[in-house]
């Protein structure tokens, strides 16, 4: 399920930047802990946003993304109200999807 | 209390009973600090919170003034690492129980932010009281800096999203600060009495011990090495580099090079107008320097128009990403002349 994303999103001049705040570890499976062993990978490979029901973006990211990377992006139209729905999958099979209003 | 320090407070007290005390001590110099003047420098707000301004502030008034005035250099949620090391991220649920920032210890944090480290929700509030925005401190009304903790606070997951921050639940607020708990007292730089006779620091030991040598001393000083006569001037006079008072001066290296400096008007005006908090004449600090503007603009004929209007309205994408936040303070004319001023070399 993992922890709630922070999104944010505002209109202006008929472009909609949106942007996002993801909480996940996106562990690359390169380090090893102290004691010497690997730690498993673990990151997000896919994410897609909605604008209302269509789809404005999507994104096959990996292992050289940040812990708990911040995605913004802009696309035309919008209005003001309209619904924003980001979700992501992990190579772990797990999804979360969030939603927020355009301000 | 000691004998010493009784007898220094009386003199405090004297001097507060009759204020023109210390003045006419040293006749015809200066004069008695008006009221309003102590209170404009009166300002500090302290763990106990006094000083702090009456108000209140929701999550999303907070919102709205931190996408207007902050979001520019810390991101909209506070995480970004561009200009300023992060304002919020690194701490959990746990940490908001224990008082104590686990990640700080375990080293399981990217990067620390503000609220991984600030014990006191009270010096926050001074701080932006004191300092920010970068470009006009001072400017936010306590009711803005209430909205914004509040939003900050939100963002922290240490308060809900429909949270009103006043001056009459902060108190509660820094019961749930996540690293409350983790300021050490146990050293010398806290003033006062120490902890065993009701201060709070160990009473200003040092915490370097200079142990007199009692035997095998070494009776000479050899100098190991020194700078060769070639390299001694490489980086300038050091000299001009350093303060002319104080216990350390700086080594006569070469020839001085520096003339006594004399600002333009157009410097006083950029300096005043908060320009130059974020470019300087001949180096980038945040946003690009005046020098790269220039070469940039030099043959476009345009510049001067398209660029006193960037002035005021602000700007992003030119120089990278940051962006320059609106300038609307800068009267037109003023930002022409800067411009102007900028386009043909701002010395």
């Amino acid at each position: 399920m993992g922890n709630p994303m922070k999104i944010r999103a505002a209109s202006k001049d008929g472009v909609t930047e949106v942007k996002v705040l993801i909480s996940h570890e996106m562990e690359t499976g390169q380090r090893k802990d102290s004691a010497g062993a690997v730690v498993p990978a673990w990151w997000i490979k896919e994410l897609t946003a909605k604008h209302n029901d269509k789809i404005v973006l999507t994104s096959e990211i990996g292992s050289s993304v940040s812990k708990n990377p911040y995605l913004a992006f802009k696309f035309k139209g919008g209005a003001k109200g309209d619904k924003i729905v980001v979700t992501w999958v992990d190579n772990k099979g797990d999804t979360r999807t969030d939603e927020a209003a355009i301000a | 209390m000691s004998r010493f320090s009784k007898s220094i407070l009386s003199l405090a007290f004297a001097a507060v009973a009759t204020s023109a005390f210390a003045f006419e001590t040293y006749k015809g110099i200066g004069r008695p600090a008006t009221p309003a003047e102590i209170k404009a420098w009166d300002i500090d707000i302290r763990p106990d919170f006094k000083g702090l301004p009456k108000g209140a502030g929701s999550v999303s008034q907070g919102e709205v003034v931190f996408e207007e005035k902050c979001a520019s250099c810390h991101g909209t949620f506070g995480e970004s690492n561009e200009v300023f090391t992060p304002l919020v991220g690194g701490t959990t649920k746990d940490d908001i129980k224990t008082g104590h920032v686990k990640a700080l210890a375990s080293g399981d944090l990217p990067q620390r932010t503000t609220f991984t480290k600030v014990a006191t929700i009270s010096t926050l509030f001074d701080y932006i009281q004191r300092a920010m925005p970068w470009t006009s401190p001072k400017s936010l009304q306590p009711d803005e800096i209430y909205g914004i903790l509040a939003y900050l606070l939100n963002l922290s997951e240490i308060v809900p999203a429909d949270f009103v921050l006043s001056d009459k639940n902060i108190a509660d607020i820094q019961k749930m600060m996540p690293n409350r708990n983790g300021m050490k007292t146990d050293h010398g730089m806290w003033p006062g009495a120490p902890a065993s006779k009701g201060g709070i620091g160990n009473g200003g030991k040092p915490d370097v011990q200079a142990k007199a040598c009692m035997k095998n001393c070494k009776t000479e000083v050899l100098i190991g090495s020194i700078m060769p006569d070639y390299a001694r001037n490489a980086h300038g006079n050091l000299e001009d580099q350093n303060r002319n008072f104080g216990p350390v001066r700086g080594v006569k290296t070469g020839e001085s090079t520096v003339s006594a400096p004399k600002n333009s008007p157009e410097l006083e005006m950029a300096t005043i107008s908060g320009c130059m908090a974020c470019h300087g004449l001949n180096n980038k600090i945040v946003g690009p320097g005046y020098n790269e503007i220039q070469l940039r603009y030099k043959d476009q004929t345009d510049a001067e128009d398209r660029l006193s209007r960037k002035v005021r309205a602000g700007g992003q994408g030119a120089w990278g990403s940051i962006p320059m936040p609106a300038n609307e303070h800068v009267k037109d004319a003023d930002a022409k002349t800067l411009v102007k001023w900028i386009l043909s070399g701002a010395k």
